[in-house]
This record gives structure tokens, sequence and C-alpha cells, in this order.
């Protein structure tokens, strides 16, 4: 009798290459998704553990006072208040070293490693990939800037004994609290961003961020102590941690430091200053052509 | 879907491209970096095929790519892909294109599939079609297991094969690949080009690659544009341009020197080569194989072989440019 054929117990296909004939979602999805990207970039996500540690030590930092303060207003006698600009003090120290990490992260790989070839290669233009990295760093930037001070606003409507007249009383403090966050944002972000445009590496565009703040506020603070008359009131504008602080103040009713003696709106001036000699310098390094 | 980049492509003004139309086709496209002219009113059209863009280093084959990419702007002139004028409507035709460029563009701390991934979303793709793309065609280019590691710990001809498959990951209609075989050994180099081939000839996929190596254009490729010194050179099918203007193959029995003499005698141009005798095809075509006949009747040679030899790409690039192109993968290029 003739042997069955065997029946094959498997086979082995080369499926190949197959058409893609599904959804192209086009530019606006690839800017969406540039800025996704960047902020799990920025936060260390689908990076080596090491990556993870600042960002998460920063979260910690910037969060635990909050938490420790709102716990104890539910114990201290009603009266005792915690205002936001002693917050702002606090947060701001995690703000300047994640301004610090982030900004490099967001420019400076993608140009030494020469990956923008591929970028501007692809459905987006160049100024759309620089506002992905721009809202991709304010956006990141806001979780610590906005996150502490809000849940403060949250703990005091909920502690205080008539939730809703605190809250219809304190709406004008969610405002400044907002004001005050997107102004630190837009100004730690384009400080960072302006030196990650002109450094390669992200050691050393992190060691110049913070330096480099250091060192100007060491030389304006030193100008302001040996000049006196009128002029010296100005030397704030040019004192980047000054500058903020004097804005924190001014926003957020704290008390303004020796160097803070302009009118509020001035300092905005100043933070206007920075955000133009950052675009200029981020239009010069990446809008014109090779 | 198909019909939503056609849209997109109305929405910049320019009907949609048909099969009939060449699918890049440039008029007098001019680059000058100061007294420096790139490329110099170059008109060139090329149709659906594996496109062969030949040049020594420096001719402007990149500026070229890069002007067609958008990446820079012609100082004169335009040019038209897929239907659309890549100056106003970059980023629609950018979707549709892929781009390999020739110097090393891969991020080190990313894994291969994330990378291949994200290009594919930066072209349009959604997040779970893009990451599943990219797996298909990482595999496809020959990186399987590896796509999960860090790309930094890859070798060049790993990058490679990742630099292809970013370029073809969203399906492109056209890629374009600039020196795809820089720095890879010969075995390396074999299987790149054995890609290329297979993106073109399986896929459907219209190549164009650049090279100052003949050999490679010469593997995979039906079509060629070459230039130099930012001129339009010669542009055409290979083996239209390879017929005719060989030099003409004579094969007698006999004393090849003396034959040699009487044809020199006749203002021809002959050289001895082995057993045979060539005659460069200068001048008209018939008169030389009169003038030859003539020579063997005069001097009662045997005739054994009288043809006309057919061209290689290089004596074509020889004939038009004037100078040799590389011949092989060692050479210097920068």
């Amino acid at each position: 009798m003739a042997e069955a054929p065997r029946q094959p117990y498997g086979e082995v296909y080369d499926l190949g290459y197959a058409h893609y004939d599904g959804e192209r979602l086009g530019r606006s999805h690839a800017v969406r998704a540039l800025i996704i990207y960047s902020i799990k970039r920025g936060l260390g996500i689908r990076k080596r553990w090491t990556s993870k540690i600042i960002p998460a030590l920063l979260y910690v930092a910037a969060y635990s006072p909050v938490l420790i303060v709102a716990g104890l207003l539910a114990f201290l006698p009603e009266g005792v208040d915690f205002g936001y600009a002693d917050l702002a003090g606090f947060i701001s120290t995690a703000l300047l070293i994640f301004a610090a990490g982030l900004a490099p992260e967001m420019l400076s790989d993608d140009r030494r490693e020469n990956v923008l070839s591929l970028y501007f290669s692809r459905a987006i233009t160049r100024a759309d990939y620089l506002m992905a990295k721009v809202a991709a760093m304010t956006l990141l930037m806001a979780t610590i800037a906005f996150g502490p001070p809000l849940l403060l606003f949250v703990a005091k409507v909920l502690l205080a004994n008539s939730p809703i007249s605190y809250f219809a009383d304190h709406i004008g403090d969610l405002g400044r609290i907002a004001a005050w966050s997107a102004l630190v944002c837009i100004y730690y972000t384009a400080l960072g961003l302006l030196i990650a445009a002109l450094v390669d590496r992200k050691g050393i565009a992190s060691a110049v961020f913070i330096g480099g703040l250091l060192l100007i506020t060491a030389i304006t603070n030193a100008l302001f102590d040996a000049m006196s008359g009128s002029l010296r009131d100005f030397i704030i504008l040019v004192s980047p941690l000054e500058l903020i602080d004097a804005l924190t103040s001014w926003i957020l009713n704290g008390a303004p430091s020796e160097m803070a003696a302009l009118r509020g709106p001035v300092y905005l001036i100043g933070v206007a200053g920075v955000v133009a000699i950052a675009a200029l310098v981020m239009y010069r390094r990446y809008m014109t052509e090779d | 879907m198909a019909e939503a980049w056609l849209d997109r492509a109305k929405a910049d003004g320019v009907s949609a491209p048909t099969a009939r139309q060449p699918l890049i086709e440039t008029t007098a496209l001019t680059k000058r970096y100061g007294p420096v002219v790139a490329l110099d009113g170059l008109d060139i059209s090329i149709p659906p095929a594996a496109v062969g863009l030949l040049g020594a280093n420096g001719a402007g084959k990149s500026t070229l790519i890069k002007l067609l990419l958008g990446l820079i702007r012609p100082t004169s002139g335009s040019a038209i892909m897929l239907g659309l004028d890549v100056t106003s409507a970059a980023t629609t035709v950018r979707e549709r294109v892929g781009y390999m460029p020739e110097s090393d563009c891969l991020p080190g701390d990313v894994t291969a599939s994330d990378f291949v991934a994200h290009m594919a979303e930066m072209s349009g793709l959604p997040h779970r079609a893009a990451r599943q793309r990219a797996n298909d065609v990482l595999y496809q280019v020959g990186v399987d297991e590896e796509r999960y590691r860090l790309i930094r710990g890859f070798s060049t001809g790993m990058k490679q094969r990742i630099k292809l498959a970013q370029a073809i990951v969203h399906d492109p209609q056209i890629v374009f690949l600039d020196e795809p075989t820089n720095g890879m050994d010969p075995q390396g180099r074999d299987e790149m080009l054995r890609l290329i081939n297979r993106i073109h000839n399986d896929l459907g996929i219209t190549v164009v690659v650049s090279s100052h190596l003949l050999e490679d254009i010469e593997r995979v490729c039906d079509h060629v544009v070459m230039v130099d010194r930012g001129r339009l050179v010669a542009s055409g099918r290979i083996d239209e341009l390879m017929r005719g203007g060989g030099d003409i193959v004579v094969r007698v029995d006999g004393d090849l020197s003396a034959f040699s003499a009487a044809l020199s005698a006749r203002g021809l141009a002959p050289r001895i080569r082995e057993r045979d005798i060539t005659i460069p095809m200068n001048g008209d075509a018939d008169q030389l194989f009169d003038a030859i006949r003539d020579t063997v009747v005069e001097m009662g040679l045997p005739l054994r072989e009288l043809r006309a030899g057919e061209r290689s790409l290089e004596d074509v690039y020889i004939q038009t440019v004037g100078s040799a192109p590389a011949r092989d993968g060692n050479d210097a290029n920068g």
C-alpha cells in the first residue's frame, strides 16, 4: 500500500514587506508625536534606569514640601498660613535643575548626532520641530511649577471652614499661581533652550546653564553692591536668578529682595527680553538652511 | 488613507500626480552658495524606476537630493515631485518620500525599534501602525532580535540597515539613498545593494541612489542621471545610453600589425587588443564600416568578426564627463 503523503506540520512563509494603506495623519500628528516623544525622553521613559533618577528626585523635591505643608495646615490652628511665595522658594531650585537637565535633552543630542536631517526630511517643518521642543519642555516644567502651588491651593480650599466661600474669595490666588507658573516655565525654557541651541554636548550644556547663571548672578550682585544711584536698580534685569525672584515676589506677594526695587511690570520686560534672545538664537541655529 | 493625502495635496494648490507624469521633474534648478555654484540650471526628469544619481564627490548629488526634499531652497528654478512643488508643498511631499542620508544620523541611546517607530510617526503614521511597521521593516532589512538594543552598540553595517529601515518604514513612493554603501565592507555592501534591489523590484518603490561608485549604480539601477560640477551631463535608461557609441571590434586571420597599419593609412585609429582590433566610433558609422570592409578586401584577409561593441557605463561617463569615475568601493569618499 502506498504511503499516504505526509501532512506538513508547519510552513515558513516569507510574508515580505506589505504596502501600508492605513491612515496617514499628516503634519499635525507628527508634531504631536514629537511633543509626546520629547516628554518621554525628558522623563527618562524607555531609557536606562539611570536616566529616570534625576527627574524622579526632582519631582519628590518639588512635591514633598507642599504635601508636608498641607499636612501641617490640617493640624495647625486657623489663621496660620503658608504663602505661595514661600512654596515658590522651595520649588525654584528644582525648576532650575530640571531646566538644566531637560533643555539639552530636547535639543543637543539631535543636533550632535545629526538626527535633525531625518526630522527635517519628514512631514514637519523646522519651525514645527522647534515649537514641538518648546512645547514639550514648557509642559514638563509646568508639572513642577504649576502642580505644587495648585495642590496647596486645593488643600487650602478643602481645609477652610467654608470651602466654597474660601474658593470664591481666593479665586485671584489661582490666577496668580497660573500666571507665575506660566512665566517661570517660559523663562526657564527660554534660558535652557538658548544654551542647548549653542552647546552640542548634554553634560556641558547643563554645566554651562547652571554655572553661567550662578556666575552672572555673582557678578551682578557684586556690581549692585559696588554701585550707587538709580542705575543700579536696573542691574536686576540682567541678573537671571534675581529677576525671577523679583517676579515671584511681585506676582505671589512675597517679600522682595534688596535688589528688587523696580515696579513689577518692568520684570516682565526682562523676561520678554530673555525670551526674545532665545528665540533669535534658535532662529539663527535652526531656521537658516545648511 | 491615500485620499486624505490627496486632499492635503489639493489643499497645497496642486493637482494630484498621475501615472503618466514623471515622479520628479526639475526646471532650471539652480543652487548657489555665495560664489560657489552647487547646481547649475538642472533640467531632469525621473520616471518611476531605480535611478542612479552618478557623479564625482562634490558634483552636486547631495545638493540635488536636499533641494528635492525641501531641506534647502533653490536659488532659482523649480522642482516638482509626485506632482507637487517641493518648496511650497514640502511637508505634504515628504509624507510620501523617504531619505537615507550619507552621514551618521542615528541617536545612540534609543532602541532601533523605538527610533524607527518614532520616525514612522513623524511621517504621519498613527502610533500603533508605526510600531507594527517598524518591527516589520526592521525584520525585512535584517535587524531582527537586535531591534530592542540601543543603537549605540550597533556596527556600521547594522546602522546602515537601520537608516534604510527608517527611510522606508512609512511606505514612501520615492526613497532617496545618499551613498548607501558608504563605509561598508564588501559583504555588507553586497547585502545593501541586494536590499535596494528588492525595494524597487519587489515593492515597486522608486529608488534614487546617489553614488560615486559605478558598480553600485550598474547593479541596482535601470536609469541614470549623471551630474558633473552641478550640471547635467547625461540622463536616460542605462541600456539605451550604453547602446552604440562603443568601439568597432574587428577580428581577422593573418597579420594584425599590417592590417592595423592599413587601417591607419585610411585615417582610422585602430588599437590591437589581443586577437581583435578595436576602432573608436568617431564620425559616420557607415563610412567607418565601409572603410574596414574595403581594407579587408584589399588585403585579402579572412574576416571573422565585425561588430559595434557596447559601451560600458564607465565609457559613457568618461565620454560625457571627460574623466574616469571611481571604480571600487575602497577609495576615499568625502
